[in-house]
Parts: structure tokens; sequence; C-alpha cells
């Protein structure tokens, strides 16, 4: 009895120690996180004055010393004697700021979030690695290693990112490893590969392929073929119609029997018609100073830390300025003192499904031409915190895996079938290469060369040059498909189904100082119907780059203050057409219906007819599409685009799609959908916001946010975001995404670029400093940030921070 | 004979330099070796190293606020969810610290 209670305090004090020290469920370690010497009162830093700070840092491995001066944003410029250096400095500097992020990113990307997060995070990686994402990056590895000098980039990268998370004592981790009670591991190379290979994820795995094959089931060819054509009614192509085709095209293959197949219960994940870009090149015939001026604005979600992360990188030989992605070296989008590039994604179909016909349940082999062949399996084991490792395995064919089995949903055959993935993210590829000599390109010649190397995610690559040249290439590794290929779920067991090569890549759709004066791409449709090759059916939709081309044809003398306003423009394009057609339906005599009657067509923040205009679209699409194409959840199929819609309002209001097929011995009329569609509008933002007052205002009603890398975390994001614009407007800015990063350079002849950029949040991944958001505001305000652009370190200015020497 | 008060002063110095140098948890291992050495009164031992706790931590987070002011105190009331307000996390911290060292001064003094 004296012992118990002699050691029961001890047992307390024994209980709270561990109890703190780790984490429980989503609860913090709290000891560990509170305490003032250890926890993220640590992570607090002093925010940078007028008066410059020089420090000196080791970092082994260094060839020769590396200084790097930040200057008022703390945005890094780099001077290293050498490639390497440079690189292992770029690792360094960008780990000192991102290392979270940059293991947090390619611990998504390779599947392992459930490492961290434990069981809920099991689905993601699941899915992750049956898409193939490690397969994907080990094929990308392999191709990367054989250019010497990205071989080079790489290795040294990763070591001085290694550098960095040596140097690192508990109490120094980043606040999200302290949140989370975990530790960094050491960074391998292929980890950039998984980055890059991410990007394909990001912006080139949504697909339409199984819900358009449920489509074909339930309605026939005819009306899938109506009603998702190959060709919007509205386009204005990124390559202008009539641009001269300089190649001799290959002999396209020859088309597979039309097949039906089983069609899937599975939501694929669908293309986000928010994610995309802007980017354009006006030739200086069309500026004021004369010469060409480049502007670029991806599209991608908006978070903290941001996607991109500004740097300046001198070396001899070299000397660029631009976005990177923290994960991978080099520059990916940015200007030297000869040229600028600037990319926007291209929705060409790349990835394909192919039905699979195994042979038995064991699925060791699969029906392929006439002959059953070999599958390969690919043993998946998962590391669960708190739990037991879990193993999946993956059946490989010559497509690629098989992402989905028949019987892991309810389908009624015993055996399996399966969905095969063919995704140009699993070949061999050298997007380092591409960016490594981009970086240093000085005139057209060395930018068509550098993109020779490139695969994917396929991107419209826009180009400016002091020279003089605006050029614009559809780039990308292309398969080289017949006639809608792929636009459906195809046949495994057909060979003439299969990939037949690629396009040449010289043969990829290009343009180069047009007659127009301007280049532009807003991944709407690279071409008109006229190009030789098929590159898939279905791009986003066209607004954005009908109203960029419509306005740049229209503006002369063109400034870089021109092209902000561009870049922030607001009008809906789409309105345009669509509103006149809905109010010829609606008769209510509406106090909302003269708002949106009156409206400017404006999605400005303030705007009220914006947000009754755009959520009016949302309902119309519902109540006209959602009785024959949401109504079953184990048919999932998409919806008409809005661009059919329109056309199916101007010219088939009598279509039999537009009655509700739920009510039964009622047929509703054009003009009752739309007046429905109004009415609920108006309910659902009454119910949202009360009655028609400011509460409507369209940023109210958007709410624009920049979230934090972990869902949920409000208290790290940056939420109700005074911007307007939307996902069809150029400033595209929606709830969760938007221009992650705004730049424009002006080149000149004399190597001095002015550059001006800005992208919502900061270049500090760490919450606890001040550049952790400092840019959003500027953001939000359709504002730039003039770009530094220095020749040497010492150069003195007046916007320097902070001086680091880096030496072994 | 100590009092209370220089009680408390040892275990905020000794705690002090353990938590700039060494793990977290020995900001209260500390606690009970010294209450263990020092024959802390089993009575007041709790309320000693409690109270040695609550100020070594909370004065601590205020230190490194003012030091460095940021806006991750804020950030962190409302995460935790204390509704950003930092004086509410100065008093979290401090209770963090003090049920810790309070224990483990209670648990040194009773070993003995």
């Amino acid at each position: 009895m004296k012992f118990i209670k002699s050691i029961f305090p001890l047992l307390l004090a024994l209980l709270v120690t561990i109890g703190w020290d780790n984490s429980w469920g989503t609860l913090p370690p709290f000891g560990k996180l509170l305490s003032p010497f250890h926890g993220f009162w640590v992570n607090a830093e002093k925010a940078s004055t007028e008066e410059i700070s020089e420090e000196n840092l080791d970092i082994p491995g260094l060839l020769k010393p590396v200084k790097v001066v930040y200057d008022e944003m703390a945005i890094p410029h780099i001077f290293a004697e050498n490639d390497h250096d440079l690189y292992l400095a770029q690792g360094y500097i960008t780990a000192k700021d991102r290392l979270w992020q940059m293991e947090f990113q390619t611990h998504f990307a390779g599947g392992r979030i459930s490492e961290i997060v434990g069981e809920k995070g099991l689905a993601s990686d699941q899915f992750q690695r049956r898409m193939g994402s490690v397969y994907g990056a080990e094929q990308s590895f392999e191709g990367m290693k054989q250019d010497p000098q990205a071989k080079v980039a790489l290795e040294a990268y990763s070591d001085g990112i290694n550098a960095y998370i040596a140097s690192l004592s508990d109490r120094d981790l980043p606040l999200e490893y302290k949140l989370l009670n975990y530790k960094p591991e050491p960074w391998t190379p292929i980890k950039s590969a998984l980055f890059l290979k991410n990007m394909s994820f990001v912006l080139a795995s949504g697909t339409d392929d199984l819900k358009m094959t449920n489509i074909l089931r339930q309605y026939g060819r005819e009306v899938a073929e109506d009603l998702f054509p190959n060709y919007p009614f509205e386009e204005s192509p990124i390559i202008p119609t009539g641009s001269p085709i300089d190649f001799k095209p290959v002999p396209i293959p020859a088309a597979p029997k039309d097949f039906i197949g089983l069609g899937s219960a599975m939501q694929t994940p669908e293309k986000d018609p928010n994610i995309g870009s802007n980017n354009w090149a006006v030739s200086g015939n069309k500026t004021v100073s004369g010469m060409p001026i480049l502007a670029n604005d991806p599209h991608l979600t908006l978070s903290l830390p941001s996607i991109w992360y500004q740097v300046q990188l001198v070396a001899p030989g070299v000397n660029v300025y631009g976005s990177t992605m923290p994960g991978t070296p080099n520059v990916i989008t940015g200007f030297n003192k000869n040229i600028a590039w600037g990319v926007t994604n291209v929705g060409s179909d790349v990835l394909d499904w192919y039905q699979v016909k195994f042979k038995d349940a064991k699925k060791l082999e699969y029906w392929h031409d006439g002959q059953w062949k070999k599958t390969k399996l690919r043993i998946e084991t998962f590391k669960i915190k708190g739990g037991k490792d879990f193993v999946d395995t993956v059946f490989f064919t010559h497509h690629g895996p098989v992402v989905y089995l028949s019987h892991e949903k309810a389908f009624k055959s015993n055996i399996p079938v399966g969905h095969a993935l063919r995704w140009i993210a699993h070949e061999k590829s050298q997007e380092l290469t591409t960016f490594y000599r981009l970086n240093r390109a000085k005139n057209y010649t060395d930018y068509t060369e550098a993109l020779r190397y490139y695969s994917a995610p396929a991107q419209n690559f826009v180009f400016a040059s002091n020279e003089g040249d605006i050029a614009l290439w559809v780039n990308g590794k292309f398969p080289l498909k017949s006639k809608l290929q792929g636009k459906y779920l195809m046949d495994g067991t057909d060979a003439a189904a299969d990939w037949k090569g690629f396009i040449p890549q010289s043969h990829n759709p290009h343009v180069k100082n047009p007659a127009r004066g301007f280049v532009s791409s807003a991944n709407q449709f690279s071409t008109d119907p006229s190009y030789p090759y098929y590159l898939g059916w279905q791009y986003a939709p066209s607004e954005r780059g009908r109203r960029i081309n419509e306005r740049l044809t229209a503006m002369q003398k063109v400034t870089i203050d021109s092209l902000r306003g561009l870049q922030n423009d607001n009008y809906n394009i789409r309105a345009r057409k669509l509103l006149p057609l809905l109010l010829r339906s609606v008769k209510s005599n509406d106090k909302a219906l003269s708002e949106v009657k009156n409206w400017n067509l404006q999605n400005a923040p303030e705007s009220i007819g914006a947000t009754i205009f755009e959520t009016w679209v949302i309902n119309l699409q519902s109540f006209l599409w959602d009785d024959e194409f949401g109504a079953d959840e184990k048919i999932p199929m998409n919806r008409p685009a809005i661009d059919r819609t329109i056309h199916l309002i101007e010219h088939e209001a009598q279509a039999r799609w537009w009655d509700n097929v739920k009510t039964k011995n009622i047929k509703e009329s054009m003009d009752q959908i739309i007046e429905t569609s109004f009415k609920a509008t108006l309910d659902t933002l009454a119910k949202q916001h009360g009655p028609m007052g400011p509460e409507w205002a369209w940023a109210k009603h958007k709410q624009t946010g920049v979230r934090h890398l972990i869902p949920g975390m409000d208290a790290l994001s940056r939420l109700h975001i005074p911007i307007g614009g939307g996902g069809s407007i150029v400033n595209a800015a929606t709830t969760k995404t938007g221009p992650s990063w705004r730049f424009i350079v002006e080149l000149s002849k004399t190597g001095n670029p002015k550059g001006y950029g800005i992208y919502p949040g900061g270049q500090s991944g760490n919450p606890g400093s001040s550049h952790y958001d400092d840019l959003i505001d500027t953001w939000a305000k359709g504002e730039l940030k003039p770009l530094l652009f220095m020749d040497t370190p010492n150069q003195s200015s007046n916007r320097i921070r902070k001086k680091l020497t880096l030496s072994n | 004979m100590q009092s209370l008060t220089l009680r408390i002063i040892i275990l905020i110095s000794v705690g002090a330099l353990a938590g700039l140098y060494l793990p977290w948890y020995v900001m209260g291992v500390q606690a009970g070796v010294l209450a263990f050495l020092l024959k802390f009164p089993i009575k007041t031992s709790f309320r000693t190293g409690f109270i040695a706790g609550f100020l070594l931590w909370a004065l601590a987070a205020f230190w490194m606020n003012s030091n460095t002011p940021s806006a991750l105190p804020e950030r962190m009331a409302n995460l935790l969810p204390l509704q950003g307000q930092v004086s509410l996390l100065y008093v979290v911290t401090g209770l963090i610290g003090g049920i810790l060292l309070g224990f483990w001064s209670w648990a040194g003094a009773r070993l003995r």
C-alpha cells in the first residue's frame, strides 16, 4: 500500500510526459508543441528590417562559396560559380523556406500520406499507387539521369536539401512536423521525379472515358456524339486558324472496331475545369516600347505554402529569374536576359482506359491479340501510422496498371474485369532537360531545342525573345491516335486499340510570329479541326481564350500595365451570349431579375448580378441534364458542357432533353426549365445569404481562399479574400483555385528585362514568418511587384535585406 | 531550510537550462530529481513544481513572443482553438508546464 502511494505521483508524471510527447488521433503532442523552448514558439521569425544582415553558413558538398542575396519579399538571388553549386544552393535555400511542403507533396505523390496521418490517408495513397505514380516516377527518373547536366542538377539539388535537413535539430523543425509529430527523412533525387509526375496528376489525370462509356451504353452512340461533340460551337483555337503547316504528316493508324464495354460504377476523378492557365506574348509592333511582352498566369489550387517559389539563379552560362516548384531544380516559368517563357496546360487526351479480360480470378493472364499474356505484378506496401502495414498487388498489362477491378465494386461476373490505364505519365521522360535548357536559352532555336525533351504534362509553351520573336508550341508527347480513339473505354483484347507510337515532336501544333501580332493560350482547343492529327475531343471551355484573343486583337500600344489589366479582366463573355437567351424565358417581375438584367457583365467582387448569373448557370445545367445524366449514382455520367447547352437553347427548343423525365405525365418546356432554374437560384441564394443585398456580393458568395495544404487547417489559411473573377473569366479566381503566379516580362535589347510578378502566398512556408502570406493582399488587388533582376551579388539596391555566404 | 520561493527559483533556473539544451520532458524530470535530492516537503511539492512550471513556461513563452513578435501565436490560438486569444495561449502553455513540473516534483518528493 505504501509502495503504491509513493509510486502513484510518479505514474502520473510519466503519464503526462508520455501523453504529451505523443500525438493522439488529431491531437498534437501538447508538451513538445507548447514548450517555449522546443515547440511552436521557437518557429517565430523576426521581420526583416531595412538594415542589411549578413550571415555565413557551412554547407558540406559545395565546391566554391555561393552568395545568396534576399530582397524585401525574401526572394533569394543565388550566385554560384558552377552548375553543381548552383543547384545545391537552390536545394538548400528552397528547403530552408519550404522543407515540410516539399516532403509532404512528394509523400502525397508517392502514395505515402498514411505514414503521416494514419488510416485515413490510405484510400488516397492506394489510388496514387494504382495509378502508377511511383512506377511513372521511376521511369521518368531513368530518363532524367541520361542527361548528364540534368543528373548533376538533380543530385546536387538533393544534396542541398539533405544538407539543410542535417542542420536541423528537433526544435528547429518546421511547424507542421511539430503539429503532426514526425521528422523529415533524407531527400532522394527520385522525389524530384515524383513531384514532376504529380504535375501530370494535377493537370492531366482527369478522365471521362468510363463515364462516356456509361452514356454510350445508356443512350447509344448517336446521342453521345450529339451531346458531347468533338469541337465546340464557339472556339478560338490556340494556333490561329490558317496558320501554315510546315511538316508532312505521318500516316494515321486505322481505327479499332467500335467497342461498347462494360462501363463502370467507379467515380473517376474528373478534369477540374478551374485548373487551367492563361498566357500570351505580344509582338513588338503592338507594344509602346517596340519590344515583345510576355504574360502568364497558371491557375492551380491556391495553397499555403504556395506551389511556387521565386528565385533568381546565376552561374556561368545562366542568369534566370522566375518561379520554381519546391522539389525540383531549375526555374519552371520565367525569363532571362534574352528570352521569357510561360506555360498553360494542354487538355489533350493522354490517358486512356482498356477493359481487360483476365483468364481467371488469379489475374495472372489476360487476353490480348488472340493469346493469353502474362500480367506483371507489383507489390505495393503501405506503412500506416499507428497501424499494421497494408499490402496491395497491382497488376500490370502491357498498357499499364489495372487501376480498377470489377470485383472491388458490385459487378456480377465472377472472373474479374479490370480497367487498365494507358497514360503518358508512365513514359520515360526528360522534362528537367527542357527546363535546364530553357533557363539558358538565348533565342527561338534554343527554345525549340529545349522543348524536344518534354513529355508530360503537355504544356502550351509561350515564348518571346529580345530578337523580336514571339511563338507558342503546344508541346508534349502525344500518342498517335485514330480519330476519337480513347474517347470511350477501349477493348483491351484488341491490338488495333493499342497506342501506335507518338506524333513526331516537330509536328506538334505551333505558331511563330503570326500576322495578328500576338500568340496566346488558355487551355482551349490547340488547333481547329484542320490539324492532321487527333489530340482529344474535349478541352477547357473556350471563354477565357476567346476573351483574351478578343482583347489582344483590339489592344494597340500595349504596355506591361495594360496586360496587367487583361490578367485581371473580370468580363463575363459567357454571360454576354447566354444571359439574353435566358432572359427571354423569364416572365416574373422580380427585383433580382432587374439586378441581373442591368448587370454590367463584370464578375466584380461587389457584383450581385454575377452571383445570380453564375448560380443560375449551375442550376440550369442541373435542372436540364440531371434527370437523364445524374440520376443514378451507380452509373456515373457527365453532363453535356455549357457550350452544348447554349446551342440547345439557341437552336433546339423542342429537344427531348428539356422534359424532366422524372415528372410523369408532365412535359416541361425549355421556358419552364429556364424559369424554374432562375427561381431555384433566388431561393438558394436567399437561403444562403438572406434577402438580396450586399451579402449577395460575388466575392462574398464565391469565397476565394488560400488554404493550408493540410485539409481543414483554417488557422493557417487565408479565407474570405475579396477578389472577383471566376472559372470562365480571365481573372480565374474561384473558391479554391486561381492565378497561382501572375507575371509579365518586357524584354530588352540590352539585356535588362523588366519583370513584374506576384503569387498568392509568400516565400516562406513558415506560418511564423512575416513572409508566409505577405503577397496575398497585393495579389487580391490585382497588382504586381517589380522583380529584382540582378547581375552581381554586390550590386547595390535599397531592396536588399539579407546576404548569405554559403561555403564548405 | 529552503523557503518555497527558493525552491521555485531553483526549479525555474535548472528547468530553463534543461529547456535550452535538452529534450522538453527533461524540464519535468529535473523537477523530480531536485525534489528528491533537495528533500522537498511532500505536502507542498506539487504546488512548488506547479508554480515553477507555470511561471517558467508562461514567462518564457511571453519572452519569446516579445523578443520575436509574429503572427504565429495568434494563428496557434486559433488552431487550438482559443479564439485567437494569445493571452489564453500563455495560460495554456503555463498550465502544461505547471502540471508537468508539479507532478514530477510531487513524484520526486514522494519517492523519498
